[in-house]
């Protein structure tokens, strides 16, 4: 297993945001992690990638125990990420949203950095051009010099994703891609998800919009903090504690 | 009546959003000036050997440095209200074993700078925690606490009266003139590598968004610590030769006022320009000094009043009014400057 997560819960005083909750990811798989407003779905992702830290429970990501890690400790382990709200750099250009995503492959170190040595100005030059290569796949290289923050909501949102690659991810965890997007502009991101899977990268994805089922390879429902449902779209579809979880228990009969 | 007011966008505005050269920027006209500066200030002790005028120079040399050591770490999103204590810190780590070991100035400076780092570095480390206003507030109390501290070391510290006494490192003005001029113009290297490098981007991006910057890799706390080590260098580094440079280590130097007064220089020359220090300690230390000497105890008044002027002309400080100008003359866009900088080389 890629990520593996045990018994993992997150109290937040009385409330129990995430309750033993498990899931595991395999290498390659797309995964869609589904729920109604305030599941606990973003908490879940937030505790894998250290930012909120872990009431009990394990995260394991590549065998490595990573429950305990702070979050630029877990993006340099190969878990990228994209943030439901304020997801950028907002007074960098689209450009150096990306340029300054390359933190760790290739790294620099301080000294290089400082004295501008050989290696960092080649490390520059290279990152430069990934950088362009990165915005050509999200479909923002013709935005590269905007400011990020004068990007509409649908580019912010795919220059996140943009962003989370930089870091070259073996694991990319989504929060929401599909919010606040229209419905030319989902199309354009399942597609990006899709070719980014093909590209060996791992994806999971947090998002209440069903039309994302359609590219998952497997579906984890939550609902008030707890998993009611694990299995492939279709049967996900079909469960109804899942409808009931959706559009309240009345509307199963 | 009950007509609505209309507000229309202005067409103009759309045309003003800029069209941006994809050249890379000429950057000779910016190098020819400040290496054109340079040689005057190389050679104005010529002119001006011994007098008052000197003296003003080189308290300016340094001020330059602490103030640009200043904004080092404001460009991680700290408003470090202490920088005055760190000033204090290497004054004090140089004066003490010259005063009382009479070792060599040319031993204890670099051990004044070494002690400013090391200080700071290991008081960043609670304070990284802190943001805002709560940093703000945090470090002011911190530069509180290590200024009493000082004056509470008895006979060693010399107390609030100060320690006199300490070794000069020259008897002619004008080896201080140029070894600060010297200083200034490394430190402002080193600064501008900080800054307009890859460690700036991190700098710049911990400022941000702390979340963004962790996800991608950039660490919040180790970059933050960081900042303030390099800033209190400088700081540490300039409070040690300013006071084997007034032979004597005063804890009045090192307080708050002086620590306010560097921030407005900032402030007046432009926070978000590396020049702006540079430029602000040029508006608020050399002309009232070179020119306004009878109006001194009023420079608090006109420099308030300044500050509001370009709160509401010129957001951007002083620098930004040059930007604006340079960019109209040399018809380059803002933008294309600071991304050929950031790459780097």
């Amino acid at each position: 297993m890629l990520l593996e997560t045990r018994a993992l819960t997150k109290r937040f005083g009385g409330l129990r945001a995430v309750n033993d909750f498990d899931i595991c990811v395999a290498e390659g798989e797309i995964v869609g992690l589904i729920g109604p407003n305030g599941a606990g779905k973003s908490t879940v992702f937030n505790l894998i990638t250290g930012v909120l830290p872990v009431t009990s429970g394990t995260i394991t990501f590549q065998g490595k125990d990573i429950t305990r890690r702070q979050p630029e400790q877990v993006a340099a382990l190969g878990i990228g990420r994209t943030f439901q709200l304020n997801p950028l750099f907002h007074e960098f250009t689209v450009l150096e949203n990306v340029t300054s995503s390359f933190q760790l492959h290739p790294y620099s170190s301080l000294f290089d950095i400082f004295f501008n040595t050989p290696k960092y100005r080649r490390n520059e030059a290279f990152i430069r051009e990934k950088a362009y290569e990165i915005l050509e796949l999200v479909g923002l290289s013709k935005e590269a010099d905007e400011l990020a923050k004068n990007l509409a909501h649908g580019h912010q949102k795919m220059l996140g994703v943009a962003r989370a690659l930089a870091t070259k991810p073996t694991l990319l965890l989504l929060d929401e891609p599909l919010a606040g997007m229209n419905p030319s502009e989902i199309q354009h991101s399942l597609d990006t998800i899709r070719g980014m899977r093909d590209n060996g990268i791992t994806v999971l994805i947090v998002e209440h919009n069903m039309q994302i089922l359609s590219l998952c390879d497997r579906v984890v429902v939550i609902s008030f903090g707890e998993k009611i449902c694990e299995g492939s779209p279709a049967e996900v579809r079909a469960n109804s504690e899942v409808i009931s979880a959706y559009f309240g228990a009345d509307y199963v009969c | 009546m009950s007509e609505v007011t209309k507000i229309s966008p202005a067409p103009e505005e759309a045309a003003r959003i800029e069209e941006a050269p994809k050249t890379r920027p000429r950057r000779w006209p910016r190098l020819s000036m400040v290496g054109a500066l340079a040689v005057v200030l190389a050679l104005l002790p010529l002119g001006i050997s011994g007098s008052y005028y000197m003296h003003v120079l080189i308290l300016a040399f340094m001020y330059v440095v602490i103030a640009s050591s200043w904004r080092a770490i404001s460009i991680s999103g700290q408003f470090n209200i202490a920088i005055g204590a760190f000033m204090g810190i290497g004054a004090y780590a140089t004066a003490i074993p010259s005063v009382w070991l009479h070792w060599s100035p040319w031993v204890t400076i670099p051990l004044g700078a070494v002690a400013a780092t090391i200080v700071g570095a290991a008081l960043a480390f609670p304070f990284a925690r802190l943001r805002t206003i709560y940093y703000a507030m945090g470090t002011l109390f911190l530069g509180y606490v290590v200024i009493n501290l000082i004056t509470a070391g008895g006979k060693t510290t010399g107390m609030s009266t100060g320690l006199g006494g300490v070794q000069p490192l020259f008897s002619d003005r004008t080896y201080y003139y140029y070894l600060t001029f010297g200083l200034m113009i490394v430190s402002m290297l080193c600064m501008y590598r900080f800054e307009f490098s890859r460690i700036g981007v991190r700098m710049k991006a911990v400022a941000q968004s702390h979340e963004v910057a962790a996800s991608v890799g950039i660490g919040e706390r180790r970059n933050r610590i960081l900042a303030v080590a390099f800033g209190s260098f400088f700081a540490g580094l300039m409070g040690a030769v300013y006071c084997h440079y007034q032979g004597v280590a005063s804890p009045s130097s090192y307080g708050l006022g002086a620590t306010l007064w560097i921030i407005m220089y900032i402030l007046v020359g432009g926070i978000n320009s590396f020049w702006g220090p540079a430029i602000g300690v040029g508006i608020l230390l050399i002309i009232p000094e070179f020119f306004f000497r009878d109006l001194k105890g009023d420079l608090p008044y006109v420099t308030a009043a300044m500050l509001l002027i370009i709160a509401f002309t010129m957001p951007e400080g002083i620098a930004g009014l040059v930007k604006l100008v340079r960019g109209r003359i040399f018809d380059r866009g803002r933008r294309e400057e600071v991304r050929a900088d950031a790459s780097g080389d």
